[in-house]
């Protein structure tokens, strides 16, 4: 039965005859029957099942790390769960470890203790390249992403890394470049497009690599405020199409009105975990690690003895509210 | 992490004391000396003494040991390669047509030992000399600002460039680029993407630099630019002027006039 | 790139420039200090004219220390080893003599919060530091009008406050003329005494913070952010049937409060 298996899923992912991946992936979520499994870029099969059993995709276990040359510690004692779909921000200082928590989430960096689960498979020896299959990281500078003559060019390099079919390459691109409305930047050369367009695009190449998790770092800075609402819906949109987002940001509008849930870490902790609307609520949490409120929510609270609710989020909820208040 | 952010390393000693542009007299002069002589006993020597200097200057261990690391490839492929196909004198180890001789031998010491001297002497200069007073020597000694300038903003980038090229280099990898296989002509190409995201981004940080710099009047006309923090010769310095060019003239003479250190090992 | 911008600064106003990405707002600043278009290149039809120097006849190093800008990313506008000769380095081109240079040094530092960081090194200082010492860089030269490019883009919340509290610092104790070009509007709406929001290489609207972020539908249209309470009360004017107006949180809140008080008796 598992090697019926295994033949669907190639059949599905188009892939060349000579990509055929070898590793052998041990789940412990997996129940007898199908204790091996043959692994395709893409995963979408892995993508369902953990849908279908819930699992968590990733987990971080007492994790901690230092840099080389320093004696203080990057990240002490994290363990965190997230799920298959979810939509997490990371929030926090400057230093407060977001970046170095999400780099071990693909590999990049490895944990001095304590352990990294993707789908329940310890990643510690997994070399970088093959956890892209699985986890693409949107780097907080486009720029150093981008170094392709035209944006299809670009936008083809995940895929081809991966080994996929040509055919199935250019299909993704030409698909990619409809929905992040590229189609006219197909062939000019990116690193002579605008700032927007870069970051846009870097989000796009990752894209195409098609990972069921997606970590966007610091998406947003630099941007205007029409571009992050574009990026933002688009990450809107991929959510609902069930992938997994982590969103590391200290913009705390974005967060509000974007993620569901949110991680707020300091000096390499978490300080909490859970919804967002919850968390918005510790002000004294949030003013110990600088991070403010938005505008709407901190005159929400101010209105508390006014009748205000104290977890407002949106200028729309704010109106609501008010309105509902005076009549 | 950028690790190496100065090659500067603030110490109080008499070598840091010393105005650089002595220091850079020495440089030259200790170059000089090391391709002049072929000895082996006599690079020895020499070898010894600049570790002795860096010592007393108080550099730290794992400066030196940096250094080491750095060239000890390049000593050991330019070793081998001479100790390979430059053969002279009596041999006592034959492979197939390799013939091992302990004159090539000493050869190939001499030429690894030449080049870790001649790294540990500009490094002398470098790690006890701050970048002000690196361009200030430059500038003092007649040439234009703008050399030393272009020399301390060099060094001032390595980490920040070092920095950048371990970004793209993450990003290139979560992109699904494998570096750590493929070799020689293979392992090249895969570099390009990293290359050229390099690339652009030195030009990018080079324009966003010459901005920074015009706008803080670098170049005013009619002006003659001033300094904070000068240089200026010491009494001992004067001395130490002397005794370089006495020590390296004299060692000069010595070989070309008496064949010091040319036959005991003739090697060239 | 840019088209038809007429404009006039007063001394000692705070001026806020918006705009989307790629509009020109970096052009515009570089324009005022002569690197557009002497070093750049391209053409300027018409003239700059800063304290009466006309932008394209004076050099560049001339006109800097009339106007200084400062820009967004600290990695490629600190490139001395030390704070102390980072601030020193543009006296230093001017040719001011070694003692002035060590007072003016003291007083920019001082100026920005950073006291006693003269032999600091810039490499390890926090994002919001880093900007600081470019500013005083900037500041020590006594230039009459400042330009921010920017300035708060790639820092924390941290940052972008220690940042903002020495613009307001600047503005209100010093009375500099300050062009900042900003995203965050609810810090405009803070400080400026006007603001400009440009489309397509042009100016769209100008005016007070009032009166610009009042024209909510407008400045999406163009693409710009309007303060949220700005947003709420245009929000609340079509629920409400109301005239509010107000762009920052206190006047918000003392508005609401009494109109809901005043519609409750």
């Amino acid at each position: 039965m598992s090697s019926q298996v295994g033949k669907k899923v190639i059949k599905n992912e188009n892939i060349s005859r000579n990509t055929e991946v070898t590793e052998t992936i041990n789940f412990s979520c997996l129940c007898d029957p199908l204790r091996v499994l043959r692994e395709s870029p893409g995963s979408l099969f892995l993508l369902e099942y953990c849908q279908l059993t819930r699992q968590a995709c990733l987990k971080a276990q007492d994790l901690w790390f230092a840099y080389e040359d320093s004696p203080v510690a990057a990240l002490r004692g994290v363990s965190l769960t997230i799920g298959e779909g979810d939509f997490v921000a990371l929030i926090g200082q400057n230093g407060s470890g977001k970046t170095t928590l999400a780099k071990h989430f693909n590999g990049l960096l490895r944990p001095t203790r304590g352990q990294v689960l993707l789908y329940g498979e310890d990643i510690r020896n997994r070399p970088v390249s093959t956890l892209a299959r699985r986890v693409g990281y949107v780097f907080q500078n486009p720029d150093h992403q981008i170094f392709s003559p035209t944006t299809r060019d670009e936008l083809a390099v995940g895929p081809r890394n991966l080994g996929l079919a040509e055919t199935e390459v250019q299909r993704r691109v030409t698909e990619t470049l409809a929905s992040f409305g590229l189609k006219l930047y197909a062939d000019r050369q990116p690193a002579a497009l605008g700032f927007g367009l870069r970051r846009k695009i870097s989000l796009a190449t990752v894209f195409t690599m098609q990972t069921p998790i997606l970590i966007l770092d610091e998406p947003t800075t630099g941007l205007d405020y029409r571009s992050i609402t574009e990026l933002m819906e688009l990450t809107r949109k991929l959510h609902h199409r069930g992938y997994t987002i982590i969103l590391i940001t200290h913009d705390m509008r974005v967060v509000a009105e974007y993620a569901p849930r949110c991680l707020v870490l300091r000096d390499g902790q978490i300080l909490a975990d859970g919804d967002t609307r919850t968390i918005f609520k510790q002000t004294d949490l949030l003013r110990e690690t600088h991070l403010e409120l938005p505008q709407i929510s901190q005159l929400s609270r101010r209105m508390i003895p006014n009748g205000m609710p104290d977890d407002t989020l949106t200028v729309p909820e704010f109106c609501e509210a008010y309105s509902r208040l005076s009549h | 992490m950028p690790i190496v952010v100065d090659l500067y390393i603030p110490r109080q000693s008499w070598a840091h004391a010393i105005d650089p542009r002595v220091k850079l007299l020495f440089v030259a002069s200790a170059i000089l000396v090391l391709l002049v002589f072929n000895n082996l006993f006599i690079l020895l020597g020499a070898l010894l003494l600049l570790h002795l200097i860096h010592w007393s200057a108080r550099i730290p261990f794992q400066k030196i040991k940096f250094v080491w690391k750095t060239l000890l490839p390049v000593m050991l492929l330019i070793s081998a390669l001479w100790i390979l196909f430059y053969p002279t004198g009596t041999p006592i180890l034959q492979i197939w047509i390799i013939k091992i001789t302990p004159l090539a031998i000493a050869q190939g010491l001499v030429l690894a030992m030449r080049i870790l001297s001649m790294a540990l002497a500009v490094f002398a200069w470098l790690y006890t000399t701050d970048q002000p007073s690196l361009v200030r020597s430059i500038v003092k000694m007649g040439l234009p600002y703008e050399w030393g300038l272009v020399l301390a903003l060099a060094l001032r980038y390595i980490p920040t460039f070092q920095g950048t090229y371990s970004l793209i280099s993450e990003a290139q990898q979560a992109r699904g680029l494998d570096i750590s296989s493929g070799t020689g002509f293979r392992r090249v190409r895969m570099m390009m993407p990293i290359f050229v995201a390099m690339v652009i981004s030195s030009l990018r940080a080079s324009d966003q630099l010459a901005k920074a710099l015009e706008s803080r009047a670098l170049g005013a006309r009619g002006v003659r630019r001033t300094t904070l923090r000068d240089i200026h010769f010491r009494p001992v310095d004067y001395l130490y002027v002397v005794l370089i060019l006495a020590i390296t003239i004299g060692l000069l003479y010595l070989k070309f006039q008496y064949g010091l250190g040319v036959h005991s090992v003739n090697l060239m | 790139m840019l088209k038809d911008i007429t404009l006039q600064v007063e001394a000692g106003e705070f001026v806020s420039i918006m705009g989307p990405t790629g509009v020109g707002k970096s052009t515009l600043c570089l324009a005022l200090n002569g690197i557009v278009p002497q070093s750049t290149g391209g053409v300027i039809r018409g003239d700059v004219l800063v304290n009466g120097l006309n932008t394209k006849r004076h050099p560049v190093a001339d006109l800097a220390q009339h106007v200084g800008v400062v820009f967004q990313e600290p990695e490629t506008q600190l490139f001395n080893m030390t704070v102390e000769a980072e601030l020193a380095f543009g006296l230093e081109s001017i040719g001011t003599p070694r003692e002035e240079i060590l007072e003016r040094i003291e007083w920019a530092l001082a100026l920005v919060g950073m006291r006693d960081f003269q032999q600091r090194s810039p490499f390890h200082l926090s994002g919001g530091q880093k900007q600081r010492v470019a500013i005083a860089a900037i500041l020590a030269m006594t230039p009459k009008i400042l330009v921010l490019d920017e300035p708060t883009a790639s820092l924390d919340p941290r940052g972008k406050t220690e940042v903002f509290s020495v613009v307001r610092q600047l503005r209100q104790q010093h009375g500099m003329t300050i062009i900042m070009v900003e995203h965050e509007s609810e810090r405009i709406a803070e400080f400026s005494d006007r603001v400009i929001a440009l489309k397509d290489g042009q100016i769209e609207l100008e005016g007070s913070p009032a009166q610009v972020f009042a024209q909510v539908e407008r400045m999406q249209d163009i693409g710009l952010a309007v303060p949220q309470v700005s947003e709420l009360a245009y929000c609340l004017n079509r629920q409400l049937n109301t005239n509010f107006a107000f762009t920052q949180l206190e006047e918000a809140h003392n508005v609401l409060t009494s109109w809901q008080e005043g519609h409750q008796k």
